[in-house]
């Protein structure tokens, strides 16, 4: 392993960062808009009162106090959307981290080489983990300048912080697809279960806020959803317990990655 | 030529699926091929020669059996084997946006000798007469092919293993890859191809495997193999066949299956064409065809005593 894919990956990918930062850089930017006019904010604040807490949590909030306040609203909206569009990019870079190449026959002529099967799905791992962290900071800054640039009243440093704190969800959407990649050969059935996987999260973290003290308690724990702490940020009662859980969930993912893929046919 | 195994393949079998839907893509195989040899592995699409060629690629695993490479695992020591080997895929796919120059970059960095492979490779590309500035999706498939080749050769590999390397190739470029071929053995290199294409075998390998169905039938020397090499002769008279012709064809020695057709003869030969000539001479030819035999018609004749008959 010597970081030549990681270098390859970075390489060739160098635009879908851009695309996508800017993408969600634009999206910062116009949240943070809506976060300059107050007028705009309450009005909002207004109409989600109305809500029933399910569907409050797939905005993106608990609190409706919070979404009055600049960052509370800039938090609690852009992260939860965010984190949806965040969620296909990583389905799409964890597809490309084996199940792509594999489909398309070049993987043949990879491992043809002279790589091994662990080292090649590191390198490609660590490529896209590393692409997505691009993203991911672009986007933050777009979104904290953008702040700056319109005078919002809030503090940056909560706003940088609950933005790279979708990072370890991504990973997880990323690891995950790789792993259901080496696990089921057919990038199909890869993509379908991917997708599967992020639209349940999203739903049990919605109906989990609903039904506080039930069985959807445990439904909404097992939504990586439930993990991003913009909110926590704000109010100051991050945990980083949250996002250690998260990563250890990453690497199991991985490691499991890793086991699969060098133990099974290539391209069968 | 020194007679080391580079290649040991020791009752190697690959079986997919189970119970009834099991399928035995290669059963039980036993072959070596020498270092300095050009080693050519025939059968007919689907015997099972990309199957073994990817399993000594380490690509799939065997349902049992082992096999070495250099005296190495083909499983264990695999990174240490692919550093010594270039490998052509049958079905080859690159990167369709990159171009040739930046893949073949891109696969000598992995190399780990980047200068030194490349200038090989622009070497051979001059050689092949192929175009690396070009997008892989930009170029035909014959041109692709003669990427692949590039990619498999340019860092001058103790062992060549191709699958399958001159399909798409115009006839030119494949007198340049037989010559290319003849300068590795002279070099003590060995090479691996496979091929369903008998004439290409003939012009440049050592040995011949013959598969079938999954088993090995036969591992002879081309001479051996070329013995038992018959043609199909088509004759087109202008005007009609000439009286009693079929019956005289068909008591010659070398000539057998005689069939008609309006004013066309068709007949299964071997040997010298002489005698055919003679006898044939009594009407006008319009046209003579002589078409090689398939790679499944040398095999059932090489095993039905034909060359008996030729002897």
């Amino acid at each position: 392993m010597n970081g030549i894919i990681v270098a390859n990956t970075l390489r060739t990918s160098w635009k879908q960062i851009l695309y996508w930062g800017l993408g969600l850089g634009a999206l910062g930017l116009y949240i943070d808009f809506i976060a300059a006019s107050p007028d705009i904010i309450s009005g909002y604040a207004e109409l989600f009162e109305s809500f029933p807490p399910a569907l409050l949590q797939a905005f993106g909030a608990s609190d409706v106090a919070l979404l009055t306040r600049s960052e509370g609203w800039i938090v609690s909206v852009f992260v939860s959307e965010a984190a949806i569009f965040l969620s296909v990019f990583a389905v799409m870079a964890g597809l490309n981290i084996t199940a792509n190449d594999e489909r398309s026959g070049v993987m043949d002529v990879i491992l043809s080489l002279p790589i091994s099967r662990s080292a090649y799905v590191v390198e490609r791992w660590i490529g896209y983990a590393l692409n997505g962290l691009a993203i991911v900071v672009l986007c933050a800054l777009i979104t904290v300048l953008g702040m700056v640039a319109m005078n919002i009243d809030a503090p940056l440093d909560v706003i940088f912080k609950s933005i790279l704190d979708l990072y370890p969800s991504m990973l997880l959407v990323m690891t995950v697809t790789c792993l259901l990649g080496t696990v089921l050969r057919r990038r199909a059935m890869a993509i379908g279960f991917s997708v599967a996987f992020v639209i349940v999260s999203y739903i049990f973290n919605a109906l989990g806020a609903a039904a506080s003290g039930t069985i959807a308690d445990l439904m909404e724990d097992l939504s990586y959803f439930s993990y991003l702490n913009g909110e926590a940020f704000v109010l100051g009662t991050y945990d980083p317990a949250d996002s250690i859980i998260v990563l250890v969930a990453v690497l199991i993912g991985f490691a499991l990655s890793l086991k699969m893929f060098a133990s099974r046919d290539i391209g069968i | 030529m020194a007679s080391a195994a580079v290649i040991e393949m020791k009752g190697l079998s690959k079986e997919y699926g189970s119970g009834s839907s099991k399928t035995v893509a290669l059963d039980n195989l036993n072959l070596n091929v020498n270092r300095g040899e050009i080693f050519g592995y025939l059968g007919p699409n689907g015997a099972g020669k990309t199957t073994t060629i990817r399993m000594l690629l380490d690509l799939i695993r065997p349902s049992a059996g082992s096999a070495t490479i250099f005296g190495m695992d083909i499983r264990n020591d695999s990174v240490e084997i692919h550093r010594r080997i270039g490998f052509l895929p049958g079905e080859l796919s690159l990167w369709d946006g990159r171009t040739g120059n930046q893949i073949i970059t891109y696969v000598a960095s992995i190399r780990g000798d980047t200068k030194g492979i490349v200038k090989h490779a622009d070497e051979l590309a001059e050689r092949l007469d192929l175009d690396t500035t070009k997008r892989v999706r930009d170029l035909s498939s014959g041109n692709k092919r003669k990427l692949g080749l590039v990619i498999a050769m340019m860092h001058s590999p103790e062992l060549l293993i191709l699958d399958e390397p001159t399909g798409g190739l115009d006839p030119l470029v494949q007198q340049t890859f037989h010559e290319m071929m003849g300068e590795y053995r002279a070099k003590g290199r060995t090479v691996f191809l496979s091929s369903h294409v008998l004439s290409e075998v003939q012009a440049i390998c050592d040995r011949v495997g013959i598969l079938r169905d999954g088993e090995l039938k036969a591992v002879e020397s081309v001479e051996k193999i070329t013995n038992v090499e018959f043609n199909w002769v088509d004759v087109t008279f202008r005007d009609a066949i000439p009286e009693g012709l079929p019956q005289q064809l068909d008591s010659m020695p070398s000539i057998t299956d005689v069939s008609t057709n309006g004013t066309r003869v068709r007949m299964r030969m071997i040997g010298d064409f002489d005698p055919l000539l003679r006898a044939i001479s009594g009407g006008y030819v319009e046209m003579l065809q002589v078409e090689e035999p398939s790679l499944e018609e040398i095999f059932l004749a090489f095993y039905s005593g034909d060359e008996e008959k030729r002897q």
